[in-house]
């Protein structure tokens, strides 16, 4: 029983491979090109100048002075942005929170083309699906592609422009009323007690990384690629599925084994 | 007939002299018994791991607020306990090794069909363990993803999520070997007159599995692999920055999902289908169904699995398939329950442990199955998603299901591997308390859930607190429990070779040969000649 040796000593090198692999790339702490790298305990910069629904020019860091809900969208978006702001008026009005009073929440739109009107239409549309709630507390804001490329780095919010759409990912992001960031809500659709006690942990200006639940990514993927990993995922069933039914195959022709070996050791 | 009488009793496999001694003896051993022992000590060793992690989560959680760790520590956490309960201890599961111990016994052959591709696995898999926990004590810290590794995320945490992606592939590897051998030693190792129709149904439980196996797990495998080129080399199959689709790598996993939890099931359900058996000392009720049953779901599973992989995939209506199939699957189960509840009835049952564990796990698998029915079905404005009733959920179907009947299958076996019987009173007590503990632990989370409590989180609202510290309560019984448990079977007692050879009168082949078994399990190789579980006359 000398060979079995050889076969095992496999998985070590594998390992040392894969170690001196993963070594060198630990510690690549940039920033995603498309998605959320989360900023936790980092505080929004002053003078990112952007402009508010009725046309005033504000300073990020000055408009935020209670805990506040803060997202990156642009207001043509065909993809998740419609839904995601549909999630947010959603979880305001289920969480039991008074918008305005306790925490407030910030709409800009990473898309420089866009107008302070298309802004102040939006808001008309999600005030109507937030009742009962004070709407002075949600601000929706533009900006010129300098400003925008500011907040979204002091965001973490990496987003590309392809084929006349952006490709970027969902989320909320919490700040305290101090200005740092404290918690990321990825996805679409939120819990009411997880926005409610993301608001709690903002006013207190604790942080938490998030663990995703669900990814929602706006993105317009190049299709050669994704039909790349899929080939290679139907390479690998098709090779399984030749491999099994000649295997029954063999194992139906063949049948028993007579039964006289005796086992070693 | 078949067996050896006490008077020619051979050396057992636990006492058996080869060319090697001490450590040796087992880790280069290629007798399936000594390869099954290996499996089941190293599950159970990481299964304890996962229990301990899981009592350091739910110790957090004993009230609201911070209490011995922060999100980082809990998100680490909840990700290695689901990897080390999944991958070390629920996959491989009753198969690597109940069925690795079982498989040849039951059908009549010495050994399986490849006896160093066994132990090879055997290596594989612990070499897979061992990658795994690499990543997790290296790097910039465990892993925080979750254990599906959902991608992009895990393209971009910074932890070590690259070795332990790796090692999860390893292990696949490990079990489609296994798949393949036991499935070859099937269909040709059988002894003369044991028919296809003639073999016990754990054995075609194993048998479905290992076809589920050998055909989903590659692409979960290559899928894994997409992620660490992803990681090393920015291929970007599932980066959006490179082109690549980020949702592409959800919907692959989600099709191995499903076929997985068969892997985790299915030879749960052929060991109570056994146990039940033997202890209504009555042949079973529908045995071609059962045995139909077992293929159906692994038919079911890969057909669903194929139609994913070969049309235009990607569609919104794949959910709809996949809860579609959800229902199929639940056919063949109800079958199961339905002939175990026919067994029974009229049968004179013996109240011995094995049973009642039999019993707990019906009674927790189906909450577990009916829970999954709600989250399959509940309209959108109740939000269980991503709730504490997930979490109670695939705790009831897979601690409940196959965890519970692990250790079902490890009491009904013991006094055949060990030649040894614990005490069955205070095996009876301690299930007991186990099944107590279970529901005080997670049947809380069922209505947490329901009241909207996240889960993957380390803190929530002081409205959760009262329920959220009795489940912790829960855990403590539990752990007890097991602790009972473990220490009971340790403390078993050597009895008589006609106490011990068949101590529940049963009547597949492993109980008609002397415990524990012969290196060769038979000396002869017996002749099959009557039909299977048919009553004997000693
Ligand atoms: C066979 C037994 C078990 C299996 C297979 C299992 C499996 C899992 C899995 C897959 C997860 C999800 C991890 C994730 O979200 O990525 C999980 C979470 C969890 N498990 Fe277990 N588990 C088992 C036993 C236990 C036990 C005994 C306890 C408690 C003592 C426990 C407590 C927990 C807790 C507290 C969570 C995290 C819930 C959350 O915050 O989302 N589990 N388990
Ligand atoms: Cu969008």
């Amino acid at each position: 029983m000398k060979k079995p040796i050889s076969w095992f000593t496999l998985p070590f090198v594998l390992i040392v491979l894969l170690f001196s692999t993963t070594n060198s790339m630990a510690g690549n702490a940039k920033d995603l090109e498309v998605g959320i790298t989360e900023h936790l305990d980092q505080y929004i910069p002053s003078g990112i100048m952007l402009t508010d629904h009725n046309g005033k020019l504000v300073d990020l860091k000055q408009i935020i002075t209670k805990p506040t809900v803060l997202c990156f969208v642009y207001y043509r978006c065909p993809g998740i942005c419609s839904p995601l702001m549909n999630g947010l008026a959603e979880v305001m009005t289920s969480s039991g929170l008074a918008l305005g009073k306790e925490y407030q929440a910030i709409t800009i739109s990473f898309d420089s083309r866009e107008s302070t009107d298309l802004a102040a239409k939006k808001r008309n549309t999600y005030l109507k699906k937030i009742k009962g709630q004070d709407g002075a507390g949600w601000t929706f804001l533009t900006g010129d592609s300098v400003n925008i490329a500011k907040a979204t780095q002091a965001l973490g919010f990496g987003f590309k422009f392809v084929n006349n759409e952006f490709m970027h990912e969902g989320s909320l992001i919490m700040i305290s009323p101090e200005g740092k960031i404290t918690r990321y809500l990825k996805g679409i659709s939120y819990q009411p007690f997880e926005f409610k006690l993301a608001v709690y942990e903002a006013a207190k200006g604790k942080s938490s990384p998030t663990m995703i639940k669900v990814l929602q990514f706006c993105y317009s993927y190049d299709r050669k690629s994704e039909r790349y990993s899929l080939d290679i995922t139907r390479l690998t069933a098709t090779i399984t599925l030749i491999f099994a039914l000649s295997l029954l195959t063999y194992l139906l022709l063949r049948g028993r084994r007579k039964n006289s070996n005796s086992v070693n050791q | 007939m078949t067996g050896n009488t006490s008077t020619q009793r051979m050396p057992s496999y636990l006492e058996y002299q080869g060319k090697y001694t001490g450590i040796r003896a087992w880790i280069l051993s290629t007798d399936h018994k000594r390869i099954a022992l290996l499996y089941l000590y190293s599950q159970l060793f990481f299964f304890l791991a996962g229990l301990v992690m899981g009592l350091f989560m739910k110790l957090e959680l004993i009230a609201p607020g911070r209490q011995i760790m922060g999100p980082a520590t809990y998100n680490a956490l909840f990700t290695v306990h689901g990897l080390t309960m999944i991958f070390l201890f629920i996959i491989p599961g009753l198969a690597a090794s109940f069925g690795n111990f079982m498989i040849p016994i039951m059908i009549g052959a010495k050994d399986v069909a490849f006896p160093k591709l066994n132990l090879f696995s055997w290596y594989l898999f612990v070499f897979g363990a061992v990658i795994v926990l690499l990543g997790i004590f290296t790097g910039d810290g465990p892993p925080d993803t979750g254990w599906t590794f959902y991608a992009p995320y895990s393209l971009k945490t910074n932890t070590n999520v690259v070795l332990t992606v790796f090692g999860a592939f390893v292990l696949g590897f490990s079990s489609i070997l296994t798949g393949l051998n036991f499935i070859v030693t099937i269909h040709r190792m059988r002894a003369p007159g044991m028919g296809f129709f003639r073999m016990p149904l754990f054995i075609w439980s194993l048998y479905g599995t290992a076809w589920i196996q050998l055909l989903a797990t590659p692409v979960v495998g290559i899928t894994f692999l997409m992620v660490v080129a992803d990681r090393v080399l920015h291929i970007g199959f599932f980066d959006p920055a490179q082109g690549g689709d980020p949702v592409l790598y959800q919907h692959l996993f989600w099709i191995y999902s499903h076929p997985a939890v068969y892997i985790m099931i299915l030879p749960a359900m052929g060991a109570i289908t056994e146990i039940i058996t033997t202890f209504s000392h009555r042949t079973v009720f529908g045995y071609k169904a059962i045995a139909m049953s077992s293929l159906a779901i692994a038919f079911v599973g890969y057909l669903v699995w194929g139609h994913h992989m070969f049309t235009s995939g990607m569609s919104e209506t794949a959910r709809l398939v996949f809860s579609f199939l959800t229902f199929l699957v639940a056919i063949p189960s109800a079958i199961k329950v339905f002939n175990w509840t026919a067994t029974m009835y009229k049968g004179s049952i013996s109240l011995e442990p094995p049973f009642w564990w039999a019993m707990a796990f019906i009674f927790i698998f189906m909450i577990g199955g009916l829970t999954g029915l709600v989250l399959g079905s509940v309209s959108t404005d109740v939000h269980v998603h991503d709730t504490m009733f997930v979490v109670a959920h695939f705790h009831y179907i897979v601690f409940g299901g196959a965890g519970i009947a692990f250790f079902a299958a490890l009491h009904y076996w013991y006094p055949k591997m060990f030649g040894k019987m614990y005490n069955k009173k205070v095996a009876n007590r301690a299930l007991l308390l186990l099944f107590i503990g279970f529901n005080v632990l997670y049947m809380p989370m069922f209505f947490l859930g329901f009241m909207g409590m996240p889960r993957r989180y380390y803190d929530y609202l002081p409205q959760f607190a009262n329920l959220n510290l009795l489940s912790t309560i829960g855990s403590w019984i539990l752990a007890t429990a097991l602790i009972i448990i473990i220490v009971n079977l340790l403390r078993a007692k050597k009895g008589t070779p006609e106490e011990m050879d068949d101590p529940w009168g049963g009547r597949t082949l492993e109980w008609k040969i002397q415990s524990p078994p012969s290196l060769e399990n038979f000396e002869e190789i017996p002749v099959i000649d009557h039909e299977p579980y048919e009553l004997i006359e000693k």
